[in-house]
């Protein structure tokens, strides 16, 4: 296979605005994009909680969170796929082999990132900002809402990281999704198919979409960062 | 303190403050009154206690025995020695730490401090020096019944310093009583009513300020004021 060869077919397929491949990039944005957040809502939270206040069962919370955070993707799907499989708890939903499986599957193995990272970021701010939130007298709800704002540019590189992770995943939601054309296929999971097919160069070449993709969705973050700047914010 | 001024109305009341931490007793079983509109100087070494005795004062750490009688938390302000400035606007920051005040007010009070041109200035990019006055209007602005000041002068330069004390003297005018350290000696001199002086976490000496510079009464705050 040439070297130029796969970025000529990436070209070509973008070019062309190839109708197969603008729907498995547009279910692989809905997807991941859904997934980080969704976990953000959870997470930063959480984080902030975890970071602010100390309350019985918070080592055993911050140590199930930072296990899940080493949890294999596949695991994580299978667990999944048995929960909303047909004999599973949640059968009766129906959702196995549908984008809702793929978006829960990645969810669940991102909310530990935002949990972690988030608690992070938190904790430093909260040592800086503690002495004067009690001095004002906030109350709780305040001090987690003024942190969340306070961190802004910091979480949106927590998202940023948050979606690398999800929209790279291949083996969850494989497992949750079926990898099934016009419906659950991604770009990861079209990728891994053309592999194992053969076809190493469309293969490649969607690997370099997706590249592309991250990169369009990392500059996006980055006028916002700025727009933040221009906020009060020196990030 | 002497008879007549233990007849004073007295806005903020201590007893037998304690605290130690990891084993080392920092504040050892403080006594002492603030007197309603007065300045009051808390004077020590580096280490002797001020600022934990401050922060006690203010409420913000937990005792480990003794009780401070002050008045409501939304009645007090304290203005950290290094300012804890949020990350937004320099009004954004002044919105945040006075709420309930008006734009104008708050305008005003920028105005006052010389800072008018910063308002949409990430506070944070401000000046040691602005975020110090920053830090003092966002305290005065709320008009607190007691206000601790925390070394509020402390890498300031002469004019910044002056704004400083003119403040402190205007909103002691207003009714304000004052609590704050320092290690400028001057400053205590010309500002101070009354002179709380510590060692080694202990309270050593409480006395007016001119009686506490010409006549102390402890061989400790002799010894000190040869080193001011």
């Amino acid at each position: 296979m040439d070297f130029l060869t796969p970025f000529q077919i990436a070209l070509t397929l973008l070019a062309n605005g190839d109708p197969e491949l603008m729907s498995i990039i547009g279910l692989s944005l809905t997807v991941s994009m859904t997934a980080v957040a969704t976990s953000l809502l959870i997470g930063l939270p959480l984080g902030a909680i975890l970071a602010a206040y100390r309350f019985p069962g918070r080592t055993p919370l911050i140590v199930i969170s930072n296990t899940f955070l080493g949890m294999p993707p596949v695991v994580i799907g299978l667990l999944i796929y048995l929960l909303i499989s047909r004999a599973g708890p949640f059968g009766f939903l129906g959702i196995l082999y549908t984008p809702a499986a793929m978006m829960i599957a990645q969810t669940v193995l991102v909310l530990p990132i935002s949990i972690a990272l988030s608690r992070q970021a938190f904790e430093a701010l909260n040592a800086e900002y503690a002495p004067l939130f009690q001095s004002l007298g906030l109350g709780r709800l305040t001090r987690i809402r003024t942190l969340v704002f306070e961190a802004r540019a910091t979480l949106l590189t927590i998202a940023l990281v948050c979606f690398g992770r999800a929209i790279s995943e291949v083996g969850a939601v494989m497992i949750v999704g079926g990898n099934i054309r016009h419906s659950t296929r991604v770009m990861t999971t079209s990728i891994a198919l053309a592999t194992s097919m053969g076809e190493l160069a469309f293969a490649m070449a969607l690997g370099i979409v997706l590249l592309l993709v991250a990169l369009v969705v990392n500059i996006a973050s980055q006028i916002l960062r700025n727009s933040l700047r221009n906020f009060g914010h020196d990030v | 303190m002497t008879s007549d001024r233990q007849t004073s109305e007295m806005i903020l009341s201590a007893r037998d403050i304690c605290l130690s931490r990891d084993g080392n007793r920092l504040l050892d079983s403080v006594s002492l009154d603030i007197r309603r509109g007065s300045i009051t100087f808390l004077l020590g070494y580096n280490g002797a206690g001020k600022t934990l005795l401050l922060s006690c004062l203010h409420g913000l750490l937990e005792l480990e025995s003794g009780s401070v009688d002050a008045p409501p938390r939304d009645r007090q302000k304290m203005v950290f020695q290094k300012p804890i400035i949020m990350r937004r606007t320099a009004a954004g920051h002044l919105r945040f730490v006075c709420p309930g005040v008006a734009e104008t007010e708050l305008a005003d009070w920028m105005k006052r401090a010389g800072i008018q041109d910063r308002t949409s200035a990430p506070a944070r990019a401000l000046s040691g020096g602005e975020q110090q006055k920053l830090a003092l209007i966002g305290a005065l602005a709320t008009k607190p019944d007691i206000l601790f000041l925390d070394e509020p002068t402390a890498h300031l330069d002469f004019a910044a310093t002056k704004f400083v004390e003119d403040m402190i003297r205007e909103a002691h005018a207003a009714g304000t009583t004052i609590v704050m350290t320092t290690h400028n000696r001057s400053q205590a001199e010309r500002l101070g009513q009354d002179v709380l002086f510590l060692d080694g976490g202990r309270l050593v000496e409480a006395a007016p300020a001119a009686t506490f510079f010409k006549a102390p009464g402890h061989a400790l705050t002799r010894q000190y004021l040869e080193h001011l």
